[in-house]
């Protein structure tokens, strides 16, 4: 059965001075806090907007020049919005650290610590600078009734900055001084801050913590996670907002889209109940500009801006991609986007494309085992293998901590379960399952529906100059590991697919996806533009404007890929998983 | 009284957690750290990436790094004198040269930070994942 879901109300914001919305990348944050902040500045409150999220671009939100420090938009007097980039913030950040001692220290030594300060919780934290601010500066305080951020900080963060109030005494106490009591001890007036924040945070008269989601399992899923994380520290989700409902269906697509749309509702993660549901019609319109913004939280499908003509882009198929593969003799294909986006039937389809032309293929697959079921995956030259992405982390957790408990004693271990708890830590437990599956290339060829970040090859390329120089080639770095990285590096071996959405989030995020990979001398070619409205025959309005503004994101695409660039129709399968 | 010294290359973490194996002798260091502080030397571990200060204000430290780049961390120093570079000397060596017994099972220690990410001073926060 479907929960109860009203139609979203702006008052239902009303009792929070500071308001946080956070959810998986493209389900809205950005338009539904903007539109909220909109509404409240127009009844007369002061309000800030601060921007913190990479893909938000509040220049095309607001139609003119947002600086970082706050600029007050005309037509909105009351409102001032703060566009800040974590990932600028990161690299000031970076450069503020190496910048003194670039010239005194060699280079090697100044690119091992930019190295080390590039990875996402750098960026994390550099966005939590900016929440702290905004949530204990007096002045920001006195001159706003009312502060909106379009992002909220992740768990990790949280945990990350919550334990060094707890370890104030030994601090005191100790002059022993390990690498991290180094950066803490430096902490000083940050600390108070940053605990102040986090109090703020947890603090439910002011602050107002809104899950946004679409109308889909993978994002409904993501904010029962978030919501589980943020409640084991504390804080509470107040509501939920399932963002882009559509309301009615005139076709064939947009029936099978509603569908969809009912069966993940009907599906609803048990991690939300209890919570306040609120629903937002899909819109005709991009939300851009302060008359868009005005009308988007305002309930209806709203269907006055549907466009006409929708122009079918020339996109190559997918069949094109398999072609080149095949020709290429490429052994190793790995599909890379985030989640959500589609990889993983992506990846089957290029596997099963490759077995039709009489390779034998090896399908690898980290999405989770009773999702396959939904693949046609018999047929003579493929072969599926699995990795199980918490067994893995557990296996890796076990092992650490067995090291751990033999290396040194009894000690207190608190500090090495946080940091098995880190997204890298992850990354790099998935990472060695499939090290030993693209070890098999040399039999079959691979297809993988995930690819490693930079930032986990550049740790493992670190740790692989390290033993080599000390000889060390005793097993601490597993064989099929250290046999990865050349063969990743080498273009006639290796083909990293990127997957994602005709749509602005998916499309800044893949490109970030990308430019990390590029960090690391890994270059990827081929884009595969997944779930196109604009490669489908919809006739309903609402459907077929969501299409036309798919234009704006293949053309950058197209220009980013030189054209290789492959196109696939909408599905609402797609939609569910 | 004797002073030991680590200086060593950036880091994610002093655990080596964030690599893509566990490192032993970042553990067996960690052990190494508070056994010696608690036999009444002192002992301080600088790390490249939240302490290049020391790097450049050690003199002797400042001239291998030059001289053969991060390769030759970590260094340690007793007492100012280099007794190893490019990896950590083992318990026997550091035992001898300290002069103290190791002990093999470490009583337990207090509380330290989690390495992986930990918010720094300046404007930023610092991080290595």
């Amino acid at each position: 059965m479907q929960p109860t879901m009203d139609a979203f109300d702006i008052n239902a914001l009303e009792p929070y001075k500071y308001l946080f919305f956070t959810g998986k990348g493209g389900v809205g944050k950005t338009s539904v806090s903007c539109a909220a902040a909109v509404m409240f500045a127009d009844a007369g409150e002061r309000v800030l907007i601060v921007s913190t999220d990479p893909a938000s671009n509040m220049q095309d939100v607001f139609e003119t020049e947002i600086s970082e420090e706050g600029t007050r938009i005309e037509g909105c007097p009351n409102l001032t919005v703060m566009d800040v980039d974590p990932l600028k913030e990161a690299a000031a950040y970076r450069e503020n650290v190496v910048g003194p001692y670039r010239g005194i220290l060699p280079d090697d030594a100044i690119a091992n610590i930019e190295e080390q300060l590039s990875g996402s919780c750098t960026i994390e934290i550099a966005a939590f600078d900016r929440f702290a601010w905004a949530l204990t500066d007096a002045d920001v305080a006195a001159k706003y009734d009312r502060i909106v951020f379009d992002t909220a900080p992740t768990g990790h963060t949280l945990r990350t900055l919550e334990l060094p109030s707890a370890w104030t005494n030994y601090l005191d106490e100790n002059s022993t001084g390990t690498s991290c009591l180094g950066q803490l001890s430096g902490l000083g007036d940050k600390r108070e801050t940053y605990a102040k924040a986090v109090a703020t945070l947890a603090d439910v008269t002011q602050t107002g913590m809104v899950l946004v989601a679409r109308p889909q399992t993978p994002t409904l899923e993501e904010a029962a996670r978030s919501r589980a994380e943020l409640s084991d520290l504390g804080i509470v989700c107040q509501m939920l907002v399932v963002n882009g409902m559509l309301e009615q269906a005139t076709d064939e697509a947009s029936g099978e889209m509603l569908d969809a749309q009912e069966k993940a509702l009907e599906h609803m993660p048990e991690g939300l109940a209890g919570l306040r549901m609120y629903r937002n019609p899909l819109k005709s319109y991009n939300v851009t500009g302060l008359d868009f913004l005005r009308r988007f939280l305002k309930g209806g499908a709203d269907r006055s801006m549907a466009a006409t003509e929708v122009e079918r882009p020339d996109l190559r198929s997918l069949d094109d991609l398999v072609d080149e593969l095949a020709r290429s003799g490429r052994r190793v294909i790995f599909t890379m986007g985030k989640g959500g986006v589609g990889k993983t039937s992506v990846a089957v389809d290029i596997a099963k494309g490759l077995a039709r032309r009489g390779e034998k293929v090896r399908l690898t697959t980290t999405d989770p085992a009773d999702h396959l079921g939904n693949f046609d995956l018999d047929m003579p030259g493929l072969s599926v293998s699995h990795i199980d992405e918490k067994h893995e982390l557990e296996a890796y957790e076990a092992e650490v901590l067995d090291t751990a408990r033999k290396t040194m004693g009894n000690e207190d271990f608190s500090y090495i379960q946080e940091s098995l708890r880190s997204p890298c830590t992850q990354e790099i437990a998935v990472f060695r399952a499939f090290a030993d599956i693209v070890a098999k290339a040399d039999e079959e060829v691979v297809v993988i529906d995930t690819a490693p970040t930079g930032h986990t090859l550049l740790l493992l390329e670190s740790t692989q100059n390290y033993d080599e120089q000390m000889e060390n080639t005793g097993g601490e770095v597993p064989e099929s590991v250290r046999e990865l990285l050349p063969r990743l590096h080498d273009p006639a071996q290796t083909e990293v697919v990127i997957v994602t959405l005709p749509e602005a989030t998916p499309v800044y995020e893949a490109q970030r996806l990308r430019d990390d990979l590029n960090r690391t001398g890994i270059d990827s070619r081929w884009w595969v533009v997944n779930q196109c409205l604009s490669l489908g025959d919809a006739t309903d309005p609402m459907l077929r404007a969501r299409a036309a503004s798919e234009r704006q994101w293949i053309d950058r695409i197209r220009t980013m890929s030189k054209g290789l660039i492959v196109g696939i129709p909408w599905n609402a399968s797609g939609d569910v998983r | 009284m004797k002073k030991l010294e680590f200086f060593e290359p950036a880091m994610c973490c002093d655990t080596g957690l964030c690599g893509p194996s566990i490192d032993p002798e970042l553990l067996r260091v960690s052990t190494i750290v508070e056994e010696v502080s608690r036999s009444g030397n002192d002992v301080v571990r600088h790390n490249l990436k939240s302490d290049p200060d020391a790097f450049v204000a050690n003199g002797t430290v400042a001239g291998i790094l030059k001289e053969t780049g991060v390769d030759s961390l970590p260094i340690t120093l007793v007492d100012g004198k280099v007794v190893a570079t490019g990896s950590y000397p083992s318990n026997e060596r550091l035992s001898e040269l300290l002069g103290i017994e190791s002990s093999t099972a470490p009583e337990p220690a207090a509380k330290r930070s989690s390495c992986c990410c930990s918010p720094k001073a300046s404007d930023g926060g610092s991080c290595c994942c």
